[in-house]
């Protein structure tokens, strides 16, 4: 079979008119040039990939420079297919995507598609929780000092109610890993907040509004179990993960390191996942189980966010969500049996120097 | 593709571009799925079949550009940028982290000096590789720049344009194209660049005010206007003397609707549909550009030595520098 073409020998860009041919084991290429005649032999074994052609096919052969031919001809692409089937310069895993069509590639899309959310919903945060348990204790301290320290720069630190908090901490039956620091904080704002490797910081504005200490044991228990469980490094490990896979996908690199820089603000702003809030929950009111003191302190607490003004639940309600199901789920945990539970002296000696003006 | 020289005066050689969405599409999914299946180790190969595609359907006087570029060769450059980048990044993030402002410092110096040690031979290096590995009717490009010259152009231009507030920097990016593009060969054809820094200068103030005056609707004339600056001034010199320019007639208008299409695309699909960006944006850029002179197409012979430089390809990737 013979097909017309353009050859052109690797050394001027002129085209020459050739007539092609279809051997066996090769093509032989006869082409003209200012009235002087020429042929060339090109084996098949020296043939370059043949990806993406369209009515032109293109075919390339030898070292450098490579010669090359173009053939305007539909029929030059499906004679190649025949004769030379399965030979390496058309195999290409690209070209039979191309061939999918449209509904294959669609298809294809789609499901690359549904991987890439369940690797995002799924995948990262598995993989960023293994990340943060990995992370070693020492270190995490010392990270947590470091915000702990630069986050008390911006406040005023009330000293004896700090006192008195530690003091409440320590008679505590805790079962924490990580020694306790906590510091008591002059602002209105009803918050509290925990920080990796063992620091707490509460706000005035949450000790003025409780009003019984196993309010204040609930919320301890439930901020002392985000440093426990790594919450907020789990939390951490998490956002970076995603900045990092949102700055691979876009390519800048140089965001991640700025996330670093910023985490101390980050940090406060954190939002534990619903899951991990429901855990907190949960560990906190086996504290006050442990400790022997009310259990419902822990509904009390609750109530007692949920029922102040919109205003003022802001800071702590933004980052806790779904009051409303905690206080169900707490309830069910609670249960319907009373727990023995008793008066603690110490406890109450020291929230009463707490909540002292 | 025969050209007719009897018009001898003003003849009109087309670039075209014959891509599809759709196809563009397909091949970056199957780059996609397997740069993530080996966790982005096949990122060069990918690169370098979306470039293969992309000058398979770049035309010339309807004749195709080739890339001939592999995988294979940019993996090295992929594994050089990789392993630097990391460093410096490394570096700074142990500085970060041990909080000592000295050392923060330090490696912030040591940082930006290393990018700006890179920059030069990342652009040395890219326009080498880019250039050898490129084809047209089987006659190589070339780069026959030298790295001094670009160490010296980018240095001094980066310091006058520090000096001077800014000012030199339309001075600067003119003369990093005249380094990059004086220096190319096309077989026996040369390119220059002719656009004057004064020029740039006007058009970014123009942009700069007349965008705000116009809440931001001048900016795609603006982003025109660029277009026409890097491309209109590029010659193409023969060696007999005879020259042509490249013409690029993309309207603002046209500009304003590619702009404002792509990104709808890109929001709708959540980001998948950026290869059809891409061809919307070479099929408008091609198909309005032509080569207006004595451009003889059948007349390049080739210039170049068979090749087999290392490369720096990737590494301009990575650190986000777009050239052309």
């Amino acid at each position: 079979m013979t097909f017309e073409g353009k050859y052109y020998n690797g050394q001027s860009s002129k085209g020459m008119p050739a007539h092609i041919t279809l051997l066996p084991d090769g093509l032989r290429i006869d082409y003209s040039a200012d009235e002087v005649l020429g042929s060339v032999y090109w084996e098949l074994g020296g043939l370059h990939r043949s990806e993406f052609n369209d009515a032109t096919t293109l075919l390339r052969y030898g070292k450098f420079p490579q010669q090359s031919i173009s053939v305007v001809d539909k029929g030059f692409k499906e004679a190649l297919q025949q004769q030379y089937h399965g030979a390496a310069f058309l195999k290409s895993g690209y070209n039979s995507v191309l061939g999918l069509g449209c509904a294959g590639i669609a298809v294809l899309a789609l499901s690359l598609l549904g991987l890439l959310v369940a690797f995002v919903v799924w995948g990262v945060p598995a993989l960023a929780d293994r990340v943060a348990m990995y992370f070693p204790q020492s270190y995490e301290r010392q990270l947590g000092e470091q915000l702990y320290t630069k986050m008390l720069q911006g406040y005023q630190v009330n000293d004896e109610k700090t006192a008195a908090l530690n003091a409440y901490l320590s008679e505590l039956d805790t079962d924490l890993d990580y020694p306790i620091t906590a510091a008591v904080v002059t602002s209105d704002e009803v918050n509290a907040f925990a920080i990796p490797g063992g620091y707490v910081v509460v706000y005035e504005g949450i000790l003025d509004k409780m009003e019984q200490h196993e309010e204040l044991a609930a919320l301890m228990g439930h901020e002392l179990a985000h440093i426990q469980n790594r919450h907020s490094l789990r939390a951490m490990t998490r956002s970076l993960s995603y900045y990092m896979l949102a700055s691979l996908l876009f390519g800048d690199i140089s965001g991640v390191a700025a996330v670093l820089v910023d985490n101390a603000s980050a940090l406060r702003n954190l939002e534990y996942s619903r899951s991990l809030e429901l855990e907190a929950d949960r560990e906190g009111l086996e504290l006050l189980r442990r400790n022997e003191l009310n259990e419902q302190g822990a509904i009390l607490l609750m109530e007692r966010l949920q029922s102040g003004s919109e205003l003022e639940m802001m800071a702590f309600m933004s980052t806790h969500p779904n009051t409303g199901d905690r206080i169900k789920v707490l309830n069910e945990l609670i249960g319907g049996g009373e727990q023995p539970s008793k008066k603690n002296p110490e406890l109450e000696r020291h929230w009463e120097q707490l909540k002292e003006d | 593709m025969t050209t007719t020289l009897l018009e001898k005066e003003k003849q009109i050689t087309h670039f075209s571009f014959t891509g599809k969405g759709s196809e563009y599409f397909a091949i970056e999914i199957v780059n996609i799925v397997l740069t993530v299946l080996t966790l982005g180790l096949y990122y060069p190969w990918a690169k370098a079949k979306s470039l293969q595609y992309l000058y398979r359907k770049t035309e010339l006087a309807g004749t195709p550009f080739i890339f001939h570029g592999t995988g294979k060769e940019m993996f090295v450059g992929f594994i050089k940028g990789v392993v630097i980048l990391a460093s410096l990044y490394a570096f700074m993030l142990y500085a970060v982290f041990t909080e000592n402002i000295g050392m923060m410092l330090l490696a912030y110096a040591v940082f930006l000096l290393g990018l700006l040690a890179l920059v030069p031979l990342a652009l040395h290096g890219m326009m080498r590789y880019r250039m050898s590995r490129t084809s047209w009717r089987g006659i190589h490009m070339g780069y026959r720049g030298k790295l001094s010259d670009m160490y010296s152009t980018y240095l001094i231009g980066f310091f006058l344009t520090i000096l001077t507030l800014g000012i030199y920097g339309s001075w600067f990016v003119v003369n990093l194209r005249k380094q990059m593009i004086d220096n190319v060969r096309f077989g026996n054809v040369r390119l220059r660049y002719t656009g004057d820094g004064a020029d740039l200068l006007l058009i970014h103030f123009k942009g700069f005010f007349f965008s705000i005056f116009t809440v931001g609707i001048y900016f795609f004339w603006y982003t025109k206007n660029l277009l026409h600056f890097y491309v209109n001034n590029i010659v193409v010199l023969q060696e007999d003397g005879t020259y042509s320019r490249l013409q690029c007639q993309v309207s603002g208008w046209e500009v304003l609707k590619l702009t404002v299409g792509n990104i709808l695309i890109v929001v709708f699909t959540l980001g998948l549909g950026v290869p059809f960006t891409t061809t919307r944006t070479m099929s408008l850029i091609m198909n309005n550009t032509v080569m207006s002179g004595q451009f003889d197409a059948d007349a390049l012979v080739q210039t170049e030595e068979a090749y087999n430089s290392a490369t720096y390809e990737s590494m301009t990737d990575m650190m986000d520098i777009g050239v052309i």
